[in-house]
């Protein structure tokens, strides 16, 4: 009985001596280690190796919140000049679920978490563009040779990888929805559209606040007639809304998922699927937010989203409607010159007879 | 008193061109339903193999329709006097055959236009075919190239306002060449007999019904055009 007595205590001084150097390792405040880290001229350590971290990036990260000391919990008595790496914690340690995921995944071999994902600059999907995802895989996977491989039997490959996540494809993502992102180009350069600055954007508005040059009322909801009032200044600003389908529920299981291959996964989806998008707007920090678009933007016959459109799920109703009358009008003249067609079929007869 | 006599009025090229067109255009609407309608309609099995089928059928109906103006431009060079309405045509013409289609055919009266190698087409048949082949076919064409090179011709597609108005665009006469299908089918099933407009498309030679007035056979082709055809006259 002694002995557990001895063992409980024991037990509870080690949990509490645990509890306290957490708590302790969390206190120790980020502006002691950015002091040094977050001046690009002095990260450096003794093999001249970089170890700078943009304040700015890392400012919005989730690890940010934690703090340094939650994954470096400790450095080396002659830091920094001993030139000793303070230790790191494995992205596993927290992200378990998504470590087992991925490890099973054909990427598992092939590359680290922190090659996609730099843990100072890391943030959620939902506050990054798709390009800049994409981005992270054309690392390793060239462009042009991706294209190349997809046109072997995918309709107009190049469109679908600018207009894709990759993950989309190639993880069991779910869920989802058009991201419009504002692109600009300077004028009459005639070169490829680049997804807007912060500065580009705060140059419109007239108070700083870049959501109100299309969520005009404010009520962080876009609604058609503000979308359709973006877009009709557009053009002359040398701008577009380019349009992606990103999943809302990311996965890392990567794979060439099966069910992809048939192009009626997204392009017969339905157009409910496709009643969810956003705007991407971007943050001073490199960072994205997004803003909600009134449900059925993407079909609005013109100025909802003009350079968007997806077969099979972008159906505007009142295009098919204008388009069924036409049809009917033409099927109307047989169906209606056919019937008094029949009924006076004696007439011609009897001319006939006449002759 | 009338009889019947054989004009010779489609040229084999012609009724190549046509029947080329023919099965084109009806596999490009089916088709494009697949395309547009997914959720309903499954009659070319995988999206793919609709996508592909119909640009297939696009290809050909391009070239197709690029054959039938070189030979109507260069070879025969009858395009406008068999497709462009005449003057008359406008002022008369046109409203003698819709009066023809609308009143006079249901009482029995006989059709004002005899078709003749150079007047293949009565003056509604020269405005349809005007607008449908000079206009609407040009406009399907060009809007369905484009649409199947989308991101190297991103940059026109912002000239012309989008995809979105391509895309609606190319719909919309879709639509407009499904309506004329039902009318044009029918139509020709309004000859002196139902399928007295359907021969010629297969080997070139049109019945055409002639009244002599009082004696005097009424003319309707050069004599190296036509041929009586004896066992037809009533």
């Amino acid at each position: 009985m002694c002995m557990f007595k001895k063992i409980f205590w024991l037990l509870t001084l080690l949990t509490l001596h645990l509890t306290i150097t957490l708590i302790q390792a969390a206190s120790i405040p980020d502006t002691g280690c950015m002091g040094c880290h977050g001046q690009p001229e002095i990260a450096r350590n003794a093999r001249n190796k970089s170890s700078f971290i943009d304040p700015a990036k890392y400012s919005g990260t989730t690890h940010s919140i934690i703090g340094c000391t939650v994954c470096h919990d400790r450095v080396s008595p002659g830091h920094p000049g001993d030139g000793y790496l303070s230790p790191k914690a494995v992205c596993g340690d927290c992200h378990g679920p998504v470590n087992d995921e991925y490890v099973k995944s054909v990427h598992g071999t092939k590359a680290r978490c922190n090659d996609c994902h730099n843990p100072h600059e890391v943030r959620l999907p939902f506050f990054m563009s798709g390009d800049e995802i994409n981005g992270k895989c054309a690392k390793c996977h060239d462009s042009r040779k991706t294209i190349q491989s997809h046109a072997k039997w995918l309709p107009q490959a190049d469109l679908h990888i600018d207009s894709l996540l990759c993950i989309s494809c190639h993880t069991s993502s779910r869920e989802y929805a058009i991201t419009l992102s504002i692109e600009s180009r300077a004028p009459g350069s005639g070169t490829a559209f680049k997804l807007a600055t912060f500065p580009e954007l705060t140059a419109l508005s007239t108070d700083g606040n870049i959501s109100k040059i299309i969520d005009q009322n404010g009520d962080n909801m876009v609604s058609l007639a503000e979308l359709r009032a973006f877009n009709h200044h557009l053009r002359s600003r040398n701008m577009r809304l380019w349009g992606m389908m990103t999943p809302e529920v990311v996965t890392h299981n990567y794979q060439i998922m099966v069910n992809r291959w048939d192009c009626s996964f997204c392009h017969a989806s339905g157009s409910k699927a496709m009643q969810k998008s956003f705007i991407v707007l971007p943050g001073k920090n490199g960072d994205f937010s997004r803003i909600p678009v009134e449900k059925g933007a993407i079909f609005d016959i013109l100025y909802g989203t003009p350079d968007f459109y997806m077969m099979g799920s972008t159906r505007s109703t009142a295009l098919n409607i204008i388009g069924a009358l036409i049809v009917a009008t033409g099927l109307s003249f047989p169906v209606c010159h056919g019937f008094f067609r029949f009924l006076t079929r004696k007439n011609r007869k009897e001319e006939h007879h006449e002759a | 008193m009338r009889h019947n006599e054989m004009v010779y009025v489609t040229p084999l090229p012609v009724r190549i061109w046509h029947w080329l067109n023919a099965f084109g255009i009806v596999t490009l609407c089916i088709t494009g339903l697949q395309i547009r309608f997914p959720d309903y309609i499954t009659v070319f099995g995988a999206y793919k193999a609709a996508i592909r089928l119909h640009n297939t059928a696009g290809t050909v109906v391009s070239v197709s329709y690029t054959l039938w103006i070189f030979y109507y431009l260069f070879v025969a060079r009858s395009l406008i006097k068999l497709y462009v309405p005449t003057l008359d045509d406008l002022k008369t013409g046109i409203f003698r055959q819709a009066y023809f289609y609308f009143l006079t055919y249901f009482l029995g009266k006989p059709n004002p236009h005899h078709t003749t190698p150079d007047s293949k087409f009565n003056p509604m048949q020269k405005a349809a075919y005007l607008v449908i082949m000079l206009v609407l076919l040009p406009l399907v064409i060009v809007s369905g190239i484009l649409l199947m090179y989308v991101a190297p011709l991103r940059e026109l597609f912002m000239l012309l306002g989008g995809i979105k108005i391509l895309v609606g665009s190319h719909f919309l006469l879709a639509c407009c060449f499904t309506a004329f299908l039902f009318v044009h089918i029918y139509l020709a099933t309004l000859g002196h007999t139902p399928l007295a407009h359907f021969k010629p498309m297969w080997n070139g030679w049109e019945e055409e019904e002639v009244i002599d007035d009082e004696g005097t056979e009424t003319t309707v082709a050069s004599a190296s055009d036509t041929k009586p055809a004896g066992k037809d006259v009533i």
